[in-house]
Parts: structure tokens; C-alpha cells; sequence
């Protein structure tokens, strides 16, 4: 699979320089806020390593986005070269909104045709019935966390959570091979300091 | 807006069902523990139910290894030279 490691070269580097931007502003931070950052930089690392060719990603990034305390982080780890694909986040934003706001009034208007229809399921299709249901249970889980899912049909949404299975993938493997350099190269320190 | 709702709900007929079944056969590959050979007829709510439990294992890693990370970094002897390597590719 050449795609996952061109991925996972576009998510190391953008996120060993988004931790360089976080980490150098402050050198005295808690525990908690240096996690927190480098959570942040690793998701919008990994966003923006798709640039902008999937409906999460660009998701994950409006979202990161909305907070004022992110945006020079955002704006460097994209690179100048995507400025029109900010314009297609913002866009997708807004369209965002209002395709949930319009769904929201269209799902209360049929709420009460629904419940008459759930009244009585009829006998002979009972399993697809209960199968049908859960399908639409589960995609609705399914919905929350992929990031953007809201906003996406059944079909889209599946696709969208293959791929983003996939960079998540490459996400855990990468932050996993740095934690483990990361302790043995402290391990060994402390066994020098023993010698 | 709403002719497009009820066009999904009827007919489905843009999407046909022979591709959401690909969709989720693919997804099902992609899940771990399915290596074995799994029926081809997994139901689609269970490989949406086993999609959505590793989704949030893969979040909950990610936060753990953020985690560890952090304290790692924090532990770091400032005048170690291994430390310099590290220092110098992150912070």
C-alpha cells in the first residue's frame, strides 16, 4: 500500500512542524496542555496530510479552525499553496450549517408521520424491519464520530469512514514509533548517567 | 432539499445496493479479528456496530500515546545529548 506510507511521510512531517510551532512558544507548560497540543497538531497533521480530498478532513479542519487560538497553527501546517482550499473549507463550513439546520427541520416535521409508521410494523417483514433499524441506529453512531459525518448520507459516510480508518491508522503507528524512540532514548540516557 | 430526501429514501436507485454491499464487505476487511475468513454475509449493522467500536479505540490510542508523549517529553534530561536529538526535531 504506497498511498499509506506516502501518508504517513505527509503526516510525520507536518506534524513534527506543527509540534515545533506549538511546543517552542512556551517552554514551561503542564502536562495536560502539552498533550492537548499534541493531539491538536497530530489531528490537523493528519487532516491536512489529505489535503483537502476528503470530506473529514476538510471537517476536521473547519473545526480546528473555529478556535482563534489555532488558526496560525492551521494556517502554517496547510502551506501557502492550499490558500484556495481554505476558500473550500470556509465554503464547506457555511454549507455545512445550513444542509444540519434544514435537516433538523425536516427530521421534526417527519418525526410524527414516522411514529405512525413505526406503530405497525408488519409481520411478514419483521427481520428486515429490526435489521433496518439498527442499521440506522448504528450509522447514526457511526455519524458522531466520524468528523463532518453529520452532514453526509449513508453511502458517503462509508466511504468517508474507510478512509478516515485509515489515516488513523497511520496516525497511532506513527505517534506509536515516536513515543517508543522517545523512551528508549530516555531509558538509555538514564542508564548513561548510572555508568 | 426535501426532493432530495425523499428521492434517497424512495429509490436508493443513484446508490445501488450491490454497492453498499462492496462498501461494507471493504470496511469488514478492514476490521481486526476478521482476518479469518468471516461469512460473506456479515450483517451490515454488525460490521457498522464493530466499525464504530474501533473508531473509538483508534481515538482512545491516539489520546493515550498523546499521553505518554507529553510525559516524556516532560521527563526529558535537558543536557543529555540524546535529548538534544529529540529536542531539536520537535520542540
Amino acid at each position: 500500500m504506497h498511498t499509506s506510507s506516502k501518508l504517513t511521510k505527509e503526516f510525520t512531517k507536518k506534524w513534527v512542524k506543527g509540534l515545533q510551532i506549538c511546543c517552542s512558544s512556551k517552554k514551561d507548560m503542564d502536562v495536560l496542555e502539552r498533550k492537548k497540543k499534541i493531539k491538536l497538531c497530530a489531528d490537523i497533521a493528519l487532516a491536512s496530510a489529505k489535503n483537502a480530498t476528503t470530506s473529514w478532513s476538510i471537517a476536521l479542519i473547519s473545526e480546528a479552525k473555529k478556535n482563534d487560538e489555532n488558526e496560525i497553527l492551521v494556517d502554517n501546517l496547510l502551506g501557502p499553496e492550499s490558500r484556495f482550499k481554505q476558500q473550500k473549507i470556509i465554503r464547506q463550513m457555511n454549507s455545512c450549517h445550513k444542509r444540519v439546520r434544514s435537516k433538523k427541520i425536516l427530521k421534526k416535521s417527519c418525526s410524527i408521520s414516522q411514529r405512525m409508521k413505526k406503530m405497525g410494523p408488519p409481520k411478514s417483514n419483521l427481520a428486515a424491519y429490526i435489521a433496518k433499524r439498527l442499521v440506522k441506529k448504528r450509522t447514526q453512531v457511526l455519524q458522531r464520530l466520524v468528523p463532518g459525518g453529520e452532514s453526509m448520507d449513508e453511502f458517503s459516510l462509508i466511504k468517508e469512514a474507510l478512509d478516515y480508518i485509515l489515516s488513523l491508522r497511520v496516525q497511532v503507528d506513527v505517534m506509536r514509533n515516536l513515543a517508543n524512540a522517545t523512551e528508549v532514548l530516555n531509558q538509555s540516557n538514564s542508564s548513561n548517567v548510572f555508568d | 432539499m426535501s426532493s432530495r430526501r425523499s428521492r434517497q429514501s424512495s429509490s436508493g436507485a443513484r446508490i445501488s445496493d450491490d454497492q453498499i454491499v462492496q462498501l461494507i464487505s471493504k470496511l469488514q476487511q478492514l476490521l481486526p479479528g476478521t482476518r479469518i475468513q468471516r461469512s460473506n454475509k456479515a450483517s451490515a449493522s454488525k460490521v457498522l456496530q464493530e466499525t464504530c467500536t474501533y473508531v473509538r479505540s483508534l481515538h482512545r490510542e491516539v489520546d493515550d500515546l498523546s499521553d505518554r508523549l507529553s510525559q516524556l517529553l516532560s521527563t526529558i534530561d535537558a543536557d543529555s545529548p540524546e535529548a538534544s536529538i529529540i529536542r531539536s526535531l520537535i520542540m
